[in-house]
């Protein structure tokens, strides 16, 4: 790698927590305290120097990560990146519900940004494989003319995570782990069991008192302890460097019986060869990860809340629990807790990478990589909760294969430079598993450990699959700058996939951007505040294909059941779906518009963003009509989206002495969706999705059907609203009790069907999303606050609408307000619609970091304590506003009796370098 | 030159890519392409007309014929004077379905509706598509082989348009696969109606002259048998079906409609009784005792006819309707899941004389009240063990939320044995679901004789005297009644109570809704969604928008 000496060096401190637009260091060969503003970069594929970029580049170092106790590498940089959301909630330890980069573009799929882990090309579930401390950097494309490299893999963002390598020289030892303990702060407050009993009485009803007094949701519940370690062993000499680690994590559930461990490993070498001529590397990296969570979230809290208090919260004389056969939507939460679901995932992964110097300042770079991801689901439903018990066991497994060739031309002549790249890149996928179910145990004892032990195995209840997509790409890029003042780039991308039709395959996606670094100019000679001060514009296309499998375009049979057959029952085939053989990639072509400002030796950083986009040819799965279709739904492309938003991100360090450092660091988003069209012509014939398409609705007792849509996808409007019918206030009902008062919004009566009765009321995504950090050091001792919060959006508390329903008596139990208001109706209108708006304390570390003499055989060490999920701010009355408000699901903006209880996370944590 | 070795290599590299195209090509492994599954007879008959028999039973909600909820048969019980679905405090309200039947006041965008629209024209589509390959079949092969299985993939076609048809009036009649083939128009209700049975009659000829319910060859499918059924059945409803202005309170008369049946012409109560004597014929006859029909193992039956094949463990049909009767308690007993549901209307305990000396015998084959045994004879207790479980046939009604009986009014559905072996809560057993049998040949056909002037009373006593209940006269009105008895909770009320002209009037707890003496409620809505994707529909009249 070169160093051109400059005068003009950008000094930036390792410690300091920037979110720093337009520059990204290639992380392999950096030096931790200087940073040159000609320093060889990568971004995606390519390398120049920061001066010679022009587009949008996010870099979060390892200094600028969370440093708390995290599960997934990605909380890491939660609330570190404007326009990134990443929303928690989902069942299990381990689970993501959604992650976002500047929102969600397509409505089928394909939403998650891609992730690389040292080019190896993968998911979410790529990530979680890695060990948080392993990785040094995160790098984030978010604008088309960068994320144009990667062509339709690029579409929602691109997430490129290095891990750390061997350092030259040095043999060191280095061991960080923790320890937490995290408890549960706040619960739903429903009637304990005399309130019931007096409240119940008192109404007249008659209950089965078993005479207890069980809070059912503290039962299910239990302090968790959590720890992870990691220990990692690094070092080098001058033609080699090695870097080996090893990792494992115990995370207990806050309910009984969740829990995860895992345990990874991370390989890495670096082998100089034929005088420096050949660089390679060779990366390996593992996980297994072994995993029990709740079967039904919602089953669960929902039971929990609402099972009668009178019971006991341990088993009857004769080994049960004891249920209620009147509540036949619950089931005693104790009950449930016997449910056994279990995932084991194993992820390997390895990959080569070979950089040749070549005459003629060209380099070639040969790379290939090969993951393998496995996944074994096992599930045992005990007779106690599923008459006769039934057994699951499933194994997906997923390959991917993939092999590029890069050959680079770089030169610089006189003021212009000139930087070339073509890349050729070859992928193929393979997707397989299968699952048996068996029922009828003659004992619980086995469970899913042995299925012999069921009698039966229904015939939908066995299956497997397979699929094996592939991909084909070529890029071409230049990159040209004339005097480090004004660079431009063009990104020049064609994607070919097996997915779509014939003539179909390929698509064409090219970016431009183009730079002006206004502080090289003579001009700014004597402007000696700003080091800094670039303008960027950028516009580019992508592809999409994420949401959709293969096979779509092709007329295929299917089994569809059993039929008798001359005197045997055989299986049948059938077409399963309507088939579209002109499905093409969906396209996004995106405007990009930033300025990078840096002032007072970097201690006053600020990022501008704007962007626009919009999604044509959208791949969606329509509802059309029966006839003339034999199915109701069929993915075409036809509808159309707009996102558009600004990013701003501000670094700040207004205190900076020998002893005291205070830096203040803070993201704002601002985002906006509009759906713009569903309908165009298919095949001569106008199809187009319905006026008002349900995305999340209630369930539970009582809401199965009918008119429990709660959030639409409307065109016209923002993706995910709130579509409901308009409360006029409680009214009486005339016996002593009162219901919703429906506004007669159109005239003619009250109906509250879709286009009838019903306003849009709100959107379920947040408009706004704030991120913020706040740090003060003084000598070695440092304290960090982390809070993140979202705006603008609302949250409809249907937990609320359900447990204040005073008919659920005395079957399901009620709020504690219930009884107060003597609510007696559960039509959703908007009365529970609330606003969502929320600032949260995500965490609060102190840490000491002594300094160590020199030539001790410690070389490093670092105490930390941290109080995860401090608090929350928020008028949302529901337990937490922390439900998804990004992914587009039958969960989005809905609370809907799933909700973890709050809790809270006190960890220690200690790190040694030896 | 060093240099043009290398560009070479990257050149053939990137060809080499490039002339790949198979590597873009997808060779599916979990799925057949769709031409390849009609290479033989056998393989023809399996995938184009077996398979479609999997649309007549169901396993989702609106799907099949009986069994599930939400669909053809809740839109044929749940609106009548038979059977009523009371909300049950946190129970059944299901914002507002149940109600919304019941009253007839189910909207026009009623996502039931439209899933049983979707259904039976996927349904209609299949055969289409079934069609398509068995004429590409014929023309490679014989048409000799391939004339019995069109016959009854047309056979089992005309049964989904007649439901279409009864339903929803004026639909648009597809016989095509083309997509832009499809017909812009809807036909008129008596076009379908005739064309039903135009297809049905042609298809008689080619259909087994085997019995259905029978496990073996013909186990579950179109016989010839099932196809006289059909016919009878239409027959004797052609003065609704064939009438295209059905608000205006005027119908055809059956006498002048007329049928055309091995060039013999004759109005529609002939036609019927023509096509009763066939199954007549044929060798059908009352069981002696009428639970035999509902059996565990009903496979025996003489009288079924027509049944969906269930088998736990090799079939998806569900059958929900005892699951969603009974209390929970009560399901518990037999070692089942209940759902505390469905129940007996006011009408039907008086049409039964329940409670009084001339209770119908039937009353106890096909409700449960208040002798609950176990199966072992014990009470069935409730969860606090000491309170024995006791319907009350009385108190029932549309919303029973907070009142002392709220879990336990009305009577509950018995009809089928339990079978305690049944899976996922016993929504999965062994009892064949019956939709056509003989008593109900012995019904129309006294019906026709009656509506055609002649004597019936030998018909009506026949399935009388089978369960011992005292003989009456044949006249319409103790017909209609007959019929509530004998075919209780069978998924024939609607058209039993429109074409005796007493679906739009009140009964027990429905008033009459506004415009209902037009009788437009005697059709659903055209969905609403469907009608937005296809602006030349027209909604049936009598329904906003």
């Amino acid at each position: 790698m070169k160093k051109h000496k400059r005068t003009n060096t950008l000094s930036l401190l390792a410690s300091l927590p920037l979110i720093l637009a337009g520059q990204t260091i290639n992380a392999q060969e950096q030096e931790l305290d200087k940073v040159s503003a000609d320093t060889v970069v990568n971004v995606g594929y390519a390398t120049g120097s920061i001066k010679k970029l022009s587009g949008s580049v996010e870099l979060i170092k390892e200094d600028q990560m969370n440093k708390i106790q995290i599960v997934n590498p990605i909380e890491a940089i939660q609330g570190r990146v404007a326009g990134l959301t990443i929303n928690k909630g989902g069942n299990g330890t381990a689970a993501l519900d959604a992650v976002r980069l500047r929102g969600t573009t397509s409505i089928t799929g394909g939403n998650s940004p891609l992730i690389i882990v040292d080019g190896v090309i993968g998911d979410m579930t790529l990530l979680t494989s890695i060990y948080p401390t392993d990785i040094e950097s995160f790098t984030i494309l978010k604008d088309a003319s960068e994320t144009a490299q990667y062509g339709s893999r690029g579409a929602s963002g691109v997430i490129n995570v290095v891990t750390k390598k061997g350092i030259k020289g040095k043999t060191s030892i280095n061991y960080s782990g923790s320890f937490g303990i995290s408890s549960v702060y706040k619960r739903i407050g429903m009637l304990d069991a005399d309130e019931y009993r007096n409240v119940t009485s008192s109404l007249g009803l008659s209950i089965i008192d078993k005479g207890y007094n069980t809070n059912f949701q503290k039962a299910i519940e239990r302090t968790a302890i959590r720890q992870n370690h990691n220990i990692a062993l690094y070092g080098g000499g001058e033609k080699s460097t090695y870097r080996v680690s090893l990792g494992y994590l115990d995370m207990e559930g806050d309910i009984m019986n969740e829990g995860m461990k895992m345990f990874t490993s991370n390989m890495n070498l670096n082998q100089k060869l034929i005088d420096n001529l050949v660089d390679c590397e060779l990366g390996i990296f593992g996980s297994v990860k072994r995993e029990r969570s709740l079967f039904d979230l919602q089953k669960t809290f929902y039971s929990a809340a609402t099972f009668n208090p009178t019971f006991p919260g341990e088993k009857n004389s004769s080994g049960a629990w004891d249920n209620l056969t009147t509540a036949s939507q619950i089931t005693n939460p104790l009950a449930w807790m016997e449910v056994d679901n279990r995932e084991t995932a194993s992820y390997f992964s390895a990959h080569a990478k070979i950089n040749v110097n070549l005459p003629y300042r060209l380099k070639l770079v040969l790379f290939g990589s090969y993951t393998y991801n496995n996944a074994e689901d096992s599930q045992y439903l005990p007779t106690t909760v599923w008459a006769y018990g039934q057994g699951y066991r499933g194994l997906r497994s997923s390959e991917s294969l993939l092999g590029n060739m890069m050959l680079t031309y770089n030169r610089q002549m006189g003021k212009h430079f000139i930087d070339v790249l073509a890349l050729g890149e070859l992928s193929k996928d393979r997707y397989s598993g299968f699952y048996t179910t068996a029922t009828n145990f003659s004992s619980d004892y086995m469970g899913f450990n042995n299925l012999q032990a069921g009698a039966l195995r229904p015939w939908d209840g066995t299956g497997s699959y397979f699929e094996d997509p592939r991909q084909v790409s070529f890029l071409g890029r230049v990159n040209y700058s004339y005097d480090d003042r004004y660079v431009v780039t063009l990104n020049a991308r064609t994607d070919a996939s097996s997915k779509f039709g014939e003539n179909h395959k390929w698509g064409f996606f090219p970016s431009a951007s183009v730079a002006w670094n206004i502080s090289q100019e003579d001009f700014m000679r004597y402007v000696d505040i700003v080091d800094n001060l670039k303008v960027r514009l950028g516009y580019g296309l992508a592809g999409n294909q994420g949401g959709i499998s293969s096979y779509t375009t092709m007329s295929l049979a299917k089994p569809n059941g059993v039929a008798p057959v001359g005197n045997l029952p055989m299986v049948t085939f059938e077409t399963l779906r309507n088939v579209n053989p002109d499905l093409k990639w969906e396209v996004k072509k995106t405007f990009n518009a930033g300025a990078d400002l840096e002032m007072y030796g970097s201690r006053f950083i600020l990022s501008v963003n704007y962007y626009k986009s919009k999604t044509s040819d959208m791949l969606y799965n329509y509802h059309v009509s029966v006839p003339p279709f034999t199915y109701n739904t069929l993915l075409a492309n036809i509808g159309s989206m707009e996102n558009n938003g600004v990013e701003i991100s501000v670094g700040g360090t207004p205190v900076r002495t020998g002893d005291w450092e205070l830096m203040i660091n803070a993201n704002l988003t601002y985002q906006q969706n509009k759906l713009l069209s569903l309908g165009g012509m298919y095949e001569g014939n106008y199809i187009s999705a319905a006026e008002y398409t349900a995305i999340a609705g209630l369930n539970g007792a009582g809401f199965h059907g009918g008119n429990n849509n709660i959030v639409y996808q409307i065109v016209g409007q923002p993706l995910g609203v709130f579509y409901l019918p308009k409360c006029t206030g409680l009214k009486d009902d005339g016996n002593g009790g009162y219901v919703y008062g429906i506004a007669d919004l159109n005239g003619g009566g009250v109906s509250i069907e879709d286009g009838e009765d019903r306003y849009i009321a709100g959107q379920a995504i947040p408009k706004y999303i704030l991120g913020s950090n706040i740090s003060l050091r003084y000598k070695s001792f440092d304290i960090s606050l982390q809070m993140n919060g979202a705006f603008g959006h609302k949250i409809y508390n249907g937990t609320a609408l359900t447990y204040m329903n005073m008919n659920n008596l005395p079957d399901y139990n009620v709020m504690e307000e219930a009884p107060k208001k003597m609510i007696r109706d559960q039509t959703a209108t908007d009365y529970w619609l609330e606003n969502g708006n929320y600032l949260n304390f995500d965490y609060l570390t102190i840490g000491w970091q002594p300094k160590v003499k020199d030539g001790l055989w410690l070389k490093g060490c670092r105490l930390a304590f941290t109080i995860n999920n401090l608090a929350t701010i928020t008028g949302y009355s529901g337990l937490t506003p922390l439900i998804n408000s990004s992914g587009i699901d039958g969960t989005l903006g809905v609370d809907d009796k799933r909700s973890y209880p709050v809790s809270r996370t006190y960890t220690l944590s200690l790190g040694l370098n030896f | 030159m060093r240099m043009k070795r290398y560009v070479y290599i990257i050149t053939a590299f990137i060809l080499c890519l490039s002339s790949c195209k198979g590597f873009l090509e997808e060779n599916p492994k979990d799925a057949i392409n769709e031409n390849q599954i009609a290479g033989n007879l056998k393989e023809l008959y399996m995938h184009s007309v077996a398979t479609l028999y999997n649309n007549i039973g169901g396993y989702n909600d609106s799907e099949g014929i009986q069994g599930t909820g939400r669909g053809i048969y809740d839109l044929n019980t749940f609106t009548t004077d038979e059977a009523i679905m009371p909300t049950r405090g946190a129970d059944w309200y299901d914002g507002g379905f149940w109600q919304g039947l019941y009253l007839h006041d189910w909207g026009t965008n009623n996502n039931s509706i439209l899933a049983t629209w979707e259904y039976l024209y996927k349904s209609v589509m299949l055969c289409n598509e079934s069609a398509r390959r068995i004429k590409d079949y014929a023309t490679e092969h014989s048409d000799d082989d391939a004339q019995p299985l069109m016959s009854e993939v047309r056979a089992l076609r005309a049964l989904f348009y007649y439901h279409l048809m009864d339903l929803f009036g004026r639909v648009p009649l597809i016989r095509e696969t083309e997509v832009e083939k499809s017909v812009k128009e809807q036909a008129e209700r008596s076009e379908i109606f005739w064309l039903i049975v135009n297809e049905l009659q042609e298809s008689l000829p080619y259909l087994a002259d085997e019995r259905s319910n029978i496990p073996g060859e013909y186990y579950g499918r179109i016989t010839r048998h099932v196809a006289y059924f059909l016919l009878a059945k239409l027959a004797l409803n052609a003065e609704v079906y064939t009438d295209d202005v059905w608000t205006d309170n005027l119908r055809p008369n059956g006498a002048d409609i007329e049928f055309t049946i091995d060039g013999t012409r004759m109005n529609a109560w002939e036609a019927t009784i023509y096509y009763c004597d066939k199954i007549a014929e044929a060798g059908y006859n009352l069981e002696p005792d009428y639970r035999t029909n509902f059996a565990v193992f009903n496979e025996s039956s003489v009288e079924n006819i027509f049944v969906i094949p269930m088998d736990k463990t090799l079939y998806t049909n569900q059958f929900i309707y005892l699951f969603r009767s009974r209390h929970y308690n009560h399901a518990k007993a037999y070692g089942l899941g209940g759902e505390n549901g469905a129940s007996a209307t006011l009408d039907v305990l008086e049409t039964f004389g329940y409670g009084t000396e001339n209770e119908d015998p039937r009353f106890d084959f096909c409700y449960f009240d208040d002798d609950l045994t176990d199966l072992d004879g014990n009470p069935i207790m409730l969860d606090d063990g000491k309170t024995r479980l006791v319907y009350e046939p009385w108190k029932v009604e549309l919303d029973v939320s907070g009142k002392p009986y709220e879990k336990t009014a009305g009577a509950r559905m018995k009809k089928y044995e339990v079978d305690p072996t049944g899976f996922k809560d016993g929504k999965l057993i062994d009892n064949d679901i019956v939709l056509y049998r003989y008593a109900d040949v012995l019904l129309m056909k006294c019906e026709a004789k009656v509506r055609n002037g002649e004597n019936g009373d030998r018909e009506l006593n026949l399935v009388r005297s089978r369960v011992n209940a005292p003989a009456r006269s044949a006249t319409l009105e103790n017909i209609l009644d007959e019929r509530m008895l004998e075919l209780a909770w069978e998924g024939w009320r609607r058209q039993d109570m429109i074409r005796f002209g007493v679906y739009t009037e009140a009964y027990s707890s429905r008033p009459q809704l506004e415009n209902e003496e037009t009788g437009f409620t005697t059709v659903f809505p055209i969905p609403e969604k469907i009608i937005q994707m296809n602006n030349w529909l027209l909604q049936n009249s009598g329904y906003k928008k």
